[in-house]
């Protein structure tokens, strides 16, 4: 029994005892998934909340919107579900797992309940340990390939990456906070900054 | 009933064929094009202002879709999310090629073929070029010379409409130009910098692209919007379907023929003269016959070989038109992959506006002037320099407001140099039918045998030390020299497989891009090829293909076929 056959049952208005046992494992699946947000194909409210929690504490709401309204999280799901090979799902989903683990060790509460002082407390430790492995990578003999190597085996890098990746190609991202335009109708290969957009770099 | 006699056949409606549609009909000819793919419709099928917010993917492309069905094709930098429907699906396009000897086939089939995809650069070739196999005893000498080609690089930049810089230089001739893009604040720095140091010989220009600057032949300027790989509804840049096939439509005698896959060409052994085309209907797979006097061949380098191989008689046992035996051989493509780049300190206060579809380019320097001692002819840059943008971010550890405001400003310059380098022609690298396998339309595939010999790799090696030694005289900081191990096609500058040459004997074209064999067949596509030059090579097989037109009827008239 799949999801779509569960909610035909759930439209049909059939009686709860009528559900066999794994439609009604489904059925709680379902609704923590509606809880948050219907869009979302693979993370569960959890890890949705986790996913919005840390992309909004990397890009947060300004004078602009943030990762949140920019919906950062729906395009995580996407990518996780449906782009990602079968390893790098789990690597990814193992990593927001270890984020409450370390939270826990920490604070007692998982990352999501955790104060803001806290989760930031949480970032700085996972950016030194980014910043070790680049630093390894980069000292490591690369042969002839002219670009540092990513350190893509790190869950906090991936996860930059991604929540940058969905912030910047939104179109929040793109309009309102890059001031970017798709149609420029001309070129002008040497501009000052400051009169691209009214306080775009102030 | 439809009618299945005309003037002219042209196979392939891409970057040549569409330039023999429009000479064709021009000159008087009813001329049927063959185009494999579906039609393109512009207003429904460009895809070029699409933003990154409506890409399902973000720009990130459908990667388990793409694996499925497009492995090799998704290889290419011009295939992205909005437009792989311009690329083949490998799955029924297979063909072969030798273990350890990989060769990436970018294809695209509709109308408009590759030249919906392609990068836009044009560079004339010089005699430097022309006469490079003769002086140095390499494969055949070319059967033309510069003077020969001048008139219709003339003639079809007119056409085109190419912008760029004239410079005078003898090793690059200077095109018909519109007025040039401009270089970007940090470009600047770096050509002031090789003139000081290197003097005229090292000149940065601005890329010659064929994008308008101003409005042309009822083609509007560009918009610089940016990926025109997409399509551009404007037309500014040159494609079969902007320019030339609607050129052709206009006189009201082409008939364009979409999904109309050639199986091969009807040889008449008493006559000596190709008598039509064999078809096969690519989505009813009927097969259904075309006939005509005259054939022009513009199917692109690979299948253009491919389809006078399937064509084999009797009389040509290995290949239609193949007395020589070189059809289907001296296949070349321009070594890449060789290159540096490095941040540029300085004009951090200023960016640019817009999306130039255009890079710079420094000329061929080696062996120009003086002899190189390590390797035979030479390679172009091609380079940008840009801002690094928000991506940049991922490395760093900076989080919250103070991190979204920094990151949202552009990074440093960077500027990167890529050598596109001359390939030598090879008897060795070739390709033949593959009888095991066929394609979704039951028709033989290619076994493609393809490597870069000691002349290329030592080209590729130079490149990555001259653009290093080029950066560091700008006073690039961090220089990453690279020597990339790109397999030949992925310039997707193939050509050699028909190579025109003087004597019938070691060449399958004359010097009219007409077979030696068959007075009616012509091959203008990249095939002709005799020598590969280190530029782009699509406006020389465009000059080539009117030059080889207008000679056709010229012949026609006179009942010379």
């Amino acid at each position: 029994m799949d999801r779509r056959e569960v909610i035909k049952l759930l439209a049909l208005g059939s009686a709860l005892p009528a559900l066999p046992p794994d439609a009604f494992a489904l059925f709680v699946g379902l609704h923590q998934s509606l809880a948050s947000t219907p869009r979302l194909k693979i993370l569960n409210a959890h890890q949705d909340a986790t996913v919005t929690a840390m992309a909004e504490l990397i890009l947060p709401q300004t004078d602009t919107p943030g990762a949140k309204t920019a919906r950062v999280n729906e395009f995580i799901d996407l990518i996780v579900a449906d782009w990602y090979s079968e390893d790098e799902r789990s690597f990814f989903l193992s990593g927001l797992a270890n984020l409450d683990a370390r939270s826990q060790s920490l604070f007692s509460k998982n990352f999501v309940d955790t104060s803001a002082t806290q989760q930031s407390d949480i970032l700085r430790a996972l950016g030194d340990e980014m910043a070790e492995e680049s630093t390894a990578l980069r000292t490591a003999p690369r042969g002839d390939r002219g670009t540092d190597p990513e350190p893509d085996g790190n869950f906090y890098f991936i996860f930059r990456s991604l929540a940058l990746t969905g912030y910047f190609t939104s179109e929040i991202g793109f309009r309102q906070q890059l001031h970017e335009e798709t149609i420029p109708g001309h070129f002008d290969g040497c501009v000052p900054l400051a009169t691209l957009a009214p306080g775009k770099y102030s | 009933m439809a009618v299945t006699k005309y003037d002219a056949i042209v196979i392939g409606s891409g970057m040549t064929g569409g330039w023999a549609a429009k000479e064709l009909t021009e000159k008087g000819l009813r001329t049927l094009v063959l185009e494999a793919g579906r039609p393109i419709v512009p207003e429904k099928d460009y895809v070029e202002h699409i933003p990154s917010w409506d890409m399902p993917f973000r720009g990130m492309r459908d990667r388990k879709k793409l694996q499925a069905e497009q492995p090799i094709q998704s290889l290419c930098y011009a295939c992205e999310e909005p437009n792989s429907q311009f690329f083949v699906k490998d799955t029924e396009h297979p063909y072969s090629t030798d273990s350890g000897k990989p060769f990436r086939w970018i294809r695209g089939r509709q109308v408009g073929g590759r030249s919906i995809l392609w990068g836009r650069q044009c560079y004339r070739w010089s005699d430097l070029d022309f006469t490079a196999n003769l002086r140095e005893g390499i494969a055949v000498d070319w059967p033309i010379r510069y003077a020969d080609l001048a008139p219709w690089y003339d003639y079809v930049e007119d056409f085109i409409g190419i912008s760029g810089e004239p410079l005078g230089l003898s090793q690059l001739p200077d095109s018909r130009f519109l007025p040039s893009m401009q270089m970007n604040c940090a470009e600047q720095v770096v050509k002031k910098a090789m003139a000081k140091n290197f003097g005229p010989e090292r000149t940065l220009t601005i890329g010659r692209v064929a994008v308008l600057t101003q409005a042309h032949r009822g083609r509007a300027a560009c918009h610089y919007c940016g990926p025109c790989h997409r399509g551009c509804i404007t037309r500014s840049y040159f494609s079969s379907v902007n320019a030339t096939l609607p050129a052709a439509e206009l006189t009201g005698r082409l008939t364009v023929r979409p999904f109309s896959t050639v199986h091969s060409l009807i040889f008449d052994s008493g006559l000596r003269t190709i008598t039509g085309v064999r078809v096969i209907d690519s989505q009813t797979r009927t097969t259904m016959e075309f006939h005509a006097p005259l054939v022009f061949l513009c199917a692109s380098t690979i299948e253009s070989a491919r389809i006078l191989l399937n064509s084999a008689t009797s009389e040509f046992p290995t290949g239609l038109a193949n007395s020589s035996g070189e059809l289907g051989h001296n296949l070349m493509d321009h070594i890449k992959g060789g290159g540096a780049r490095g941040i540029l300190p300085g004009n951090e206060d200023k960016t640019t506006f817009g999306n130039r579809p255009n890079i710079v380019y420094m000329p061929r320097f080696r062996n120009v002037q003086q002899k190189h001692p390590g390797f035979l002819r030479g390679y172009g840059f091609q380079g940008e320099a840009d801002r690094e943008g928000w991506d940049r971010g991922a490395f760093q550890t900076a989080f919250g407001a103070d991190f979204k405001r920094a990151i949202s400003r552009p990074g440093p310059w960077q500027f990167t140099f890529a050598g596109y380098g001359e390939c030598l022609p090879n008897h060795d690298n070739f390709v033949e039918i593959d009888k095991s396998q066929t394609d979704a339309w039951g028709i033989p595939t290619v076994r493609i045998h393809c490597a870069f010999g000691e002349n290329e790799f030592a080209i590729r090696k130079d490149m990555s030390i001259a653009a290093a030694e080029m950066l560091s005289a700008a006073g690039a900081i961090s220089i990453q020299p690279f020597t990339d191990t790109d397999p030949p096609g992925f310039s997707v500058h193939e050509m050699g497989t028909a190579r025109m040459g003087r004597d019938p004997k070691t060449s399958v074209l004359n010097s009219w891009n007409q077979s030696h064999d068959i007075k009616n067949l012509f091959v203008t596509d990249g095939a002709c090829m005799t020598s590969s030059s280190c530029v782009n090579p699509s406006l020389t097989y465009m000059a080539l293909t009117a030059r080889a037109c207008n000679y056709a009827v010229e012949q026609m008239k006179r009942g010379e076929l």
